[in-house]
């Protein structure tokens, strides 16, 4: 029960201190409005270079926007404790670390899917690309497992922040990595071995693929082995979020850099 | 101190601190890169694909545009963290003069990003470098970069007055790389959005190293970013006068 609340609790008790972007204004401006713009710009030049079409890139961009929300977001949940100079009193309460930082994941995987819902809609209304009913279950199910997938691969580079101080430059790059390698705006094919192997190591690349095809008609049996790679890359980056919070734990208290800026 | 001597000191101090930041080195470093791989790729994945260099150029602006919007913010925000923007700004000088070196020296760095992705584009992606016109591009290119900085002044004076400016300036990175025609041409959207890219400095820096990539007359576009960077420049100073006014009145250039 302890547990389960600091998972649910605590999470949500976290998001609310150490997300920046809880604001009106910022949520709007930067969560909902940029990635529809994102969504406009590879649409548009999809259509110009006659690559893909549109019903792709909407899908493909609205599962992509989630990583706005849960990379910043997971790098935040950590970082921003010692940016707050709280990190030394959280790290001294005796508290199960997994419960602790696990739940901070949650509301940024809900977040996700939150963003990615609204730029599904807002793009087919905006682009008049018609989405099936049929599809719908699909489409929520890959927007989830990227969603979450996406969330403790933010966490994983939010743990970097507990050894480095300069954590924002790896979200902003792991950002547009994942804008290359995600095999939403270019084909995997495309791509170069070494960015295809990345591409299927890091999240959205088989959520993508399962919302690309559950939006062309395809049943949710056929779904099964997308999903359940994106959910399994989900639970080796929550691994990877915890070991690394450990061991960066340790080894901040043994150099006493907890609390360096 | 002498205005000139104030803006050439005060750029070289912003480009001296801008390279100093991991953030800021990292950012305009990698960023422009990734975007030019991943616009080389879909240029190349296309079934007519315009001349691979305009993906390198196209992408390498796109670079000045993030450098000059997140760039000058960050700077106004970071004189505010360290608690320097109020002293900044009761220094006696007008105010253009201590912020248009910030984003003059955001331009700068931004210049890096279109030389980094014409290289990375012809050494690592095997564009061909096949300039129309290379001696108009080595103009047109820093010429474009200033003409940006002064654009930046107008944003800059936004982070001044507003704390939360980051709603304003992190939605408009793709609507200008979109509106601009860095890698999508202007004729491909739709009609509506045509004045609204006349009205952007970036569009006509755009076409200018366009022209200068694909061939065409370089000047006028280029003629027209100066002209408008100018008009901006002058707005620019109207809106920083008016925001550092209303900054002290409100008492809030040292809030966070």
């Amino acid at each position: 029960m302890r547990t389960l609340r600091l998972l649910t609790v605590g999470g949500a008790i976290a998001y609310r201190a150490l997300f920046n972007w809880t604001t009106p204004a910022m949520f709007v401006g930067t969560l909902l409005v940029s990635p529809i713009f994102q969504l406009l710009f590879f649409v548009y030049l999809g259509r110009t270079l006659h690559v893909g079409d549109d019903l792709g890139y909407l899908v493909g961009n609205a599962v992509l926007s989630a990583a706005l929300a849960c990379v910043y977001g997971g790098t935040m949940a950590v970082a921003n404790e010692r940016r707050y100079g709280t990190l030394g009193p959280l790290l001294l309460s005796p508290l199960r670390r997994a419960a602790v930082f696990g739940g901070r994941a949650l509301p940024y995987a809900v977040n996700g899917v939150l963003v990615s819902a609204f730029t599904l809609i807002v793009g087919a209304l905006l682009l008049r690309v018609p989405i099936g009913v049929r599809a719908l279950p699909g489409l929520a199910l890959a927007i989830t497992a990227g969603s979450l997938c996406c969330a403790f691969f933010g966490l994983t580079l939010g743990s970097i922040g507990l050894r480095f101080r300069d954590v924002w430059l790896v979200s902003n790059v792991a950002d547009a990595v994942l804008l290359l390698v995600s095999g939403v705006n270019v084909a995997p094919a495309a791509l170069p071995p070494v960015l295809r192997v990345a591409g299927a190591l890091l999240p959205l690349r088989h959520a993508a693929t399962a919302a690309r095809e559950a939006a062309g008609g395809a049943r949710l049996s056929a779904l099964v082995a997308p999903l359940g790679a994106e959910l399994g890359l989900a639970v080796g980056y929550a691994l990877l979020a915890i070991v690394l919070l450990a061991a960066f734990e340790r080894g901040s208290r043994r150099h006493a850099t907890l609390d360096l800026l | 101190m002498n205005p000139v001597r104030m803006l050439l000191l005060g750029t070289l101090l912003q480009v001296k601190q801008q390279s100093r930041s991991p953030l800021e080195i990292t950012i305009s470093l990698l960023v422009p890169l990734v975007q030019a791989t991943l616009a080389v790729y879909l240029f190349r994945a296309g079934t007519n694909p315009p001349a691979l260099l305009l993906a390198a150029v196209g992408a390498g602006m796109m670079g000045v545009w993030s450098s000059v919007l997140f760039g000058s913010g960050a700077a106004i925000q970071n004189q505010r963290f360290q608690g320097t923007l109020e002293i900044l700004m009761i220094t006696p000088m007008r105010p253009v003069f201590k912020i248009l070196p910030i984003t003059l020296a955001t331009g700068l760095v931004g210049l890096y990003s279109v030389l980094a992705t014409l290289l990375w584009g012809v050494l690592l992606l095997g564009v061909p470098p096949s300039f129309a016109a290379p001696l108009w591009f080595v103009l047109a290119a820093p010429v474009c970069v200033l003409a940006l900085g002064a654009f930046g002044l107008l944003l800059a004076s936004t982070f001044v007055l507003l704390r939360n400016a980051n709603a304003i300036v992190n939605p408009l990175g793709y609507p200008v790389w979109l509106l601009s025609g860095m890698l999508v041409p202007v004729t491909a959207l739709p009609g509506w959005t045509g004045p609204i890219a006349a009205a952007l400095p970036t569009t006509w820096g755009a076409r200018a190293l366009r022209a200068a990539v694909t061939g065409g007359p370089v000047w006028p576009a280029l003629a027209v970013c100066v002209g408008e960077a100018l008009i901006a420049l002058a707005l620019g100073t109207l809106a920083l006068h008016f925001v550092e006014r209303r900054a002290r009145v409100t008492a809030t250039l040292a809030l966070t």
